[in-house]
């Protein structure tokens, strides 16, 4: 082998190496050894590791009903988080690439958000719905200041979802306008010229023109709302009677909290491979709606 | 090869952190320190004045306290710690199922000099085929804590003993224009833990139940004792307080301490914030009774909230035993139990009087040392059951479930969260 190979080798080495051991050790290593307590009864602490074969899946699918009552739960959310943050984001978008007064402050202002973390928005939320909405709505007596926000299913499963879609909208809002500013001018200013209305310049333009945006939009916010836990941990932790908690926060309980760590990994596994499906399916779904300039 | 040193540049520092974090630091030579790590965040700074004493006359041994407070928290860390081979020395622990759980890291403590003195009730928890593995911290009792006052002014001149005293009480109060119970059902632990605890607590074995239930022998529907449990529960709220529901904790105690009801179901742990209130209040603990019958008659719930174990693997076991026995035997160490810590002795070797202890304490030790008290059972329920009852009667007294649903979802989630 010649000096120059064996440099240009040593090179790989150097810059692909290092961020090849870290994926070795942080994601690849967690991941197998995951997939084999999934098949143990381990308790997380004892140092003997019972095997249990595939019983942990058979319980899952028989018994433990808070699993698929916080699947049913996440699904739930996905879908509703899924439409509004993403037409939120886009109407953001389309409405701050017009020409308009403080348009760069207004777009630093939706993005900020997304910035603060999860845990913290929680937590501030959450002294907005019982302390802050309470007092407005004593001083303007408007119904949907009183209601009892995190004190039923219902409103605690809207709580999350505001707070959800007021975080990542101006994520998405980002992604969205880079797109529009993408879209050729010439193409607009013909469609124009052909008679196009604003509506149809949206519809049969902007809209065909930005799906690889869309793609990217939506198969972030399915995976962001199926994978939520810190917002909801600190927002509702999973109260009231346990009906807004997500299959993370299920499963962090089941390996933390109850202390049964082979199922909690099973039920991760199974998570993983719903969320893993689910996203391909989008990804290609999408896909075949994007357009070649 | 110019880059090549330039990459080296940069890792190399990198390099040195990891081997920087590998190598351990070692003390002085011939002093030894002992990691300890508990739960009790109430008395993490009068822990630390009882480490400065134990240090003077250990001047060999030094002491590295950490505490974490709060249930599911501690539990976490701790098992944090062990699997990142950071192993405490002495570290605390609940009875019966973390004692299993942790078996295997724990220090036999049977031949310890203070286990004679253990009390009667503190034992079990801590124990298995005989062999104890932890000092139990303290004693802990709950009941319906009253106001005698109150009790007075309405002319009840007899602890109600059983449910129709307790019925007749009420009425009396209420015909004082009284309100006889602060129910603070919004807290997860005075309905999951301490209130269900009653129907467990009542059965005749009700080690033996818990094992039943899990093997499938026994059940939560068509036991009689849960359904009288359920009238007990009835009773508390229809002379209760309206919106149980949303009376957190801290405003059931202030509800209760300002003479706004003559009763509540709380543990001898609130008198600190009784006091804080009005500490001219006097106080007393009714037992919590179930039915009319002799069975059971006048008894609180007594238990062990936490307990002392020694790690079985540590290389300083001998010095963190040292510890504990100096604690339970010193002077200074049992001063600062009662005193200090505000802690019912769980060993019969320290004395605790009103001063230190509060007329609540007091009451406990009263009740424990004449064995009127019954079991704590929720660390013998499977992990996560307390929670899933709390939601199920919380269901129960927002009126969305009956008795029997009620039950039934009892068995639905025993059955869940047994499997192991």
């Amino acid at each position: 082998m010649n000096r120059n190979k064996r440099s240009h080798l040593l090179q790989q080495y150097l810059y692909v190496g290092p961020t090849a051991l870290f994926f070795l050790c942080m994601v690849l290593v967690p991941f197998f050894l995951g997939i084999y307590y999934s098949f143990t009864s381990w308790n997380g602490i004892s140092s003997h590791v019972g095997w249990n074969g595939i019983q942990n899946y058979v319980h899952i699918f028989t018994r433990d009903y808070s699993f698929l009552n916080a699947f049913w739960f996440t699904a739930k959310f996905t879908v509703v988080a899924l439409i509004l943050t993403n037409l939120l984001g886009f109407a953001l978008a389309y409405i701050l690439t017009r020409r308009l007064f403080a348009r760069n402050t207004l777009r630093a202002v939706f993005f900020i958000p997304h910035v603060i973390g999860g845990l913290l928005l929680g937590f501030i939320w959450q002294f907005i719905f019982v302390q802050g909405f309470s007092s407005i709505g004593e001083l303007t007596g408007w119904s949907f200041f009183t209601l009892p926000w995190l004190g039923t299913g219902t409103t605690a499963f809207w709580a999350i979802v505001i707070v959800f879609v007021w975080q990542n909208a101006g994520y998405l809002m980002v992604i969205y306008i880079s797109a529009i500013n993408n879209v050729p001018s010439s193409l607009i200013e013909a469609a124009k010229v052909d008679g196009a209305g604003r509506s149809q310049l949206l519809r049969k333009v902007i809209v065909p023109l930005i799906m690889p945006a869309v793609t990217v939009c939506l198969f972030l916010t399915i995976s962001w709302s199926f994978k939520l836990f810190d917002l909801n941990l600190s927002l509702t932790e999973g109260g009231p009677f346990k009906s807004t908690q997500t299959v993370s926060l299920n499963i962090y309980e089941e390996a933390f909290t109850i202390s049964r760590f082979g199922l909690g990994s099973a039920k991760a596994m199974i998570f993983f491979i719903i969320v893993a499906i689910i996203s391909l399916l989008q990804v290609r779904a999408t896909k075949k709606k994007e357009v070649e300039m | 090869m110019n880059r090549w040193k330039r990459a080296l540049l940069v890792l190399l520092p990198l390099l040195i952190v990891v081997a920087g974090g590998c190598s351990q630091s070692s003390g002085t030579a011939g002093v030894v320190t002992v990691d300890v790590f508990q739960f009790k965040a109430e008395i993490s700074q009068q822990l630390d004045e009882l480490k400065a004493e134990f240090e003077r006359e250990h001047p060999n041994i030094r002491l590295n306290i950490q505490t974490v407070g709060g249930g599911s928290d501690y539990g976490a860390s701790l098992k944090a710690k062990f699997s990142s081979g950071d192993q405490p020395d002495l570290f605390t622990l609940g009875g019966d199922h973390e004692r299993d759980m942790w078996l295997e890291y724990l220090e036999d403590l049977s031949d310890q000099p203070w286990v004679a003195d253990v009390k009667e009730v503190a034992l079990d928890q801590m124990t298995v085929d005989g062999k104890l593995y932890g000092m139990p911290m303290n004693l802990e009792g709950y009941g319906f804590i009253y106001n005698k006052d109150l009790f007075e002014q309405a002319g009840i001149t007899e602890e109600p003993q059983t449910l129709s005293e307790l019925r007749e009480a009420c009425e009396k109060l209420q015909a004082a224009g009284i309100t006889p119970f602060a129910n603070g059902y919004q807290a997860w632990f005075v309905l999951g833990n301490h209130f269900a605890n009653v129907a467990f607590a009542q059965q005749p074995d009700p080690e033996q139940f818990i094992a039943e239930l899990t093997e499938g022998t026994a059940a939560f529907m068509g036991n009689e004792i849960f359904q009288q449990w359920i009238d007990l529960l009835d009773l508390t709220l229809e002379y209760g307080n309206p919106n149980p529901l949303s009376m957190d904790y801290s405003s059931q105690v202030s509800t209760f301490a300002t003479g706004q009801a003559a009763m509540m179901q709380q543990g001898n742990w609130t008198q600190v914030q009784i006091d804080g209130i009005n500490p001219e209040l006097n106080l007393g603990i009714l037992p919590m009774p179930i039915h009319d019958s002799d069975t059971n008659r006048g008894m609180i719930y007594a238990g062990v909230p936490g307990n002392w174990v020694v790690n079985k693997n540590s290389k300083v076991k001998e010095e963190a035993k040292t510890f504990l026995n100096w604690m339970v035997t010193s002077e200074m160490g049992k001063r600062y139990i009662t005193s200090e810590f505000k802690f019912i002795p769980a060993l019969d070797s320290i004395e605790g009087t009103e001063d230190d202890l509060g007329q609540l304490g007091v009451e406990v030790l009263k009740y424990a040392d004449a064995g009127k008290t019954l079991s704590w059972n929720w660390t013998r329920l499977p992990n996560g059951m307390p929670q899933e009852m709390y939601s199920s009667i919380q269901g129960y007294i927002g009126g969305s479930l009956t008795r029997e649903e009620m039950l039934e979802q009892f068995q639905r989630n025993w059955d869940n969260l047994s499997f192991q």
